[in-house]
């Protein structure tokens, strides 16, 4: 089981603005059909990697189907006036306040490090808000990533396999395959990194990689074309703040 | 505009000048925020007059700041969170950083941050509310915040389960430069309450957004919006 601890990663409620932004879908009128369809798709792959969380994910998928399945049903429900309920108004209601809340989150991110700047005597003069995580380094949101994973071993799963003995993989195994790689070159293209290479082998190393990235090690981009990211090289800890090029 | 300083208060101003005096010294040996309740106790205490009002003290501490700032110095009284600090001022925030550069104030991650703007917004809030909206479990950001101490529990809600209810500090106050959450920039406005539940065709995507204003998790329902 690949398991991997990802506290500060969007959550659903992200994924579905991520689609509607994407695709610059009205957001009064989802098409619930492709957007339910595509967020299973992704769902799907979460499970496999098991993303910390994942259950959040189901749990809005099933929202999601017992919307679609409430919108092909013949006789539409209506309120006590007798006008019809739009089967999807408390998703997108959900989704307009979370995100105001997204907003007023970058808000008070913006009076915080306007704080920043004014200095104060004394020890309560250095804030102790100790942060264990470093910030990610990813150029890009983790669906991005994950698509591109999916798309990576949509490939591998194409290749003819013949599986003799279980061999398992294990993350600090594949980070020592990962530094090696950068060792001959700053910058790989992950797709490339495991070309060839069983399912979870590549499963594996994106893990590794990830977890590279949040420990400030590697700093992943998306390639141009969106179906591959780049794994680079850090030598030096980033400043937090410097690396977050979206 | 002509501003007041220190040394422009005439003889009868007297009591102000050294009220102004007495608050730059402990505001400025003060490790912490400064309330203005201390100060009047403290300056009653040494004068043996009656304690000076708010008022007066906010005064002292205007001409304070326009004596700095007319002298062109790096150095502000500020009013966060009800306790008043002596602050470096932005534009020599260059060198400060240098300076302090090994401890650095962290940024506060953005799972982090949006748990708190749900809490400082909707406070007294509960996690069943938290967790609603962002739709993930809320419970490690919940404890970070608490451990930092930039959230606090209030008490306990009445509602099912007795929720714990959560608010923000007054340390959360000082951490953004806010003098009460009065100061908080308002959330965006999506439309007026729906009062009015007559639900026309043409207003229909109107009153979707409308109806945002009132949409709760619905097993912690409180009996009033706190505002």
């Amino acid at each position: 089981m690949y398991h991997i601890q990802l506290r500060d990663f969007e959550g659903p409620l992200d994924l579905l603005l991520f689609f509607i932004q994407r695709d610059e879908i009205d957001i009064f009128d989802i098409p619930i059909a492709e957007i339910t369809d595509e967020y299973l798709t992704y769902v799907r792959l979460m499970d496999e990697v098991d993303l910390d969380g994942v259950a959040d994910f189901i749990y809005m998928a099933a929202l999601l189907i017992h919307v679609k399945a409430r919108m092909l049903l013949p006789n539409p429900e209506v309120n006590e006036e007798g006008d019809i309920i739009d089967p999807r108004r408390d998703l997108v209601e959900r989704l307009l306040a979370y995100m105001r809340y997204k907003e007023a989150a970058e808000d008070l991110d913006v009076l915080h490090k306007k704080r920043g700047s004014l200095f104060t005597r004394g020890k309560a003069s250095a804030p102790e808000i100790e942060q264990q995580v470093v910030d990610i380094l990813v150029n890009t949101t983790v669906f991005q990533l994950a698509s591109a994973l999916g798309r990576v071993l949509a490939e591998v799963s194409g290749m003819p396999t013949i599986t003799v003995e279980e061999v398992e993989y294990k993350l600090v195994d594949q980070r020592a395959f990962v530094v090696e790689a950068l060792g001959r070159k700053e910058k790989v293209v992950f797709g490339e990194l495991v070309r060839d290479a069983p399912k979870r082998f590549v499963i594996t190393t994106f893990l590794a990689v990830l977890e590279m990235a949040q420990q400030g090690l590697v700093w992943l981009m998306l390639t141009p074309e969106a179906d591959d990211f780049y794994v680079r090289r850090l030598s030096d800890p980033p400043q937090i703040g410097d690396l977050r090029l979206n | 505009m002509i501003l007041m300083t220190v040394d422009d208060l005439p003889e009868a101003e007297g009591r102000l000048r050294e009220l102004a005096r007495a608050v730059e010294a402990l505001v400025f040996a003060a490790d912490e925020p400064v309330e203005a309740r201390q100060i009047a106790s403290v300056v009653s205490e040494v004068s043996q007059e009656d304690p000076p009002t708010e008022e007066a003290i906010q005064e002292a501490v205007d001409v304070l700041n326009a004596t700095c700032e007319q002298q062109g110095r790096s150095l502000r009284i500020r009013r966060w969170g009800g306790g008043f600090r002596m602050t470096t001022t932005e534009d020599v925030a260059a060198y400060l950083k240098v300076y302090f550069r090994n401890d650095r104030r962290q940024k506060l991650t953005r799972s982090l941050m949006e748990t708190l703007a749900i809490v400082c917004y909707k406070q007294p809030a509960t996690k069943p509310e938290i967790d609603y909206i962002r739709g993930v479990d809320s419970d490690y950001a919940l404890r970070r915040l608490l451990d930092i101490g930039l959230i606090a529990v209030l008490e306990r809600s009445d509602a099912v389960g007795r929720p714990l209810l959560y608010g923000t500090t007054s340390r959360f106050l000082e951490e953004f430069g806010l003098s009460g959450l009065d100061q908080l920039p308002n959330l965006r406005e999506i439309e007026e309450l729906l009062e009015n539940t007559s639900f026309s065709q043409a207003r229909a995507s109107l009153l979707m957004m409308q109806g945002i204003q009132q949409q709760e998790p619905p097993e912690s329902r409180d009996s009033q919006e706190g505002d």
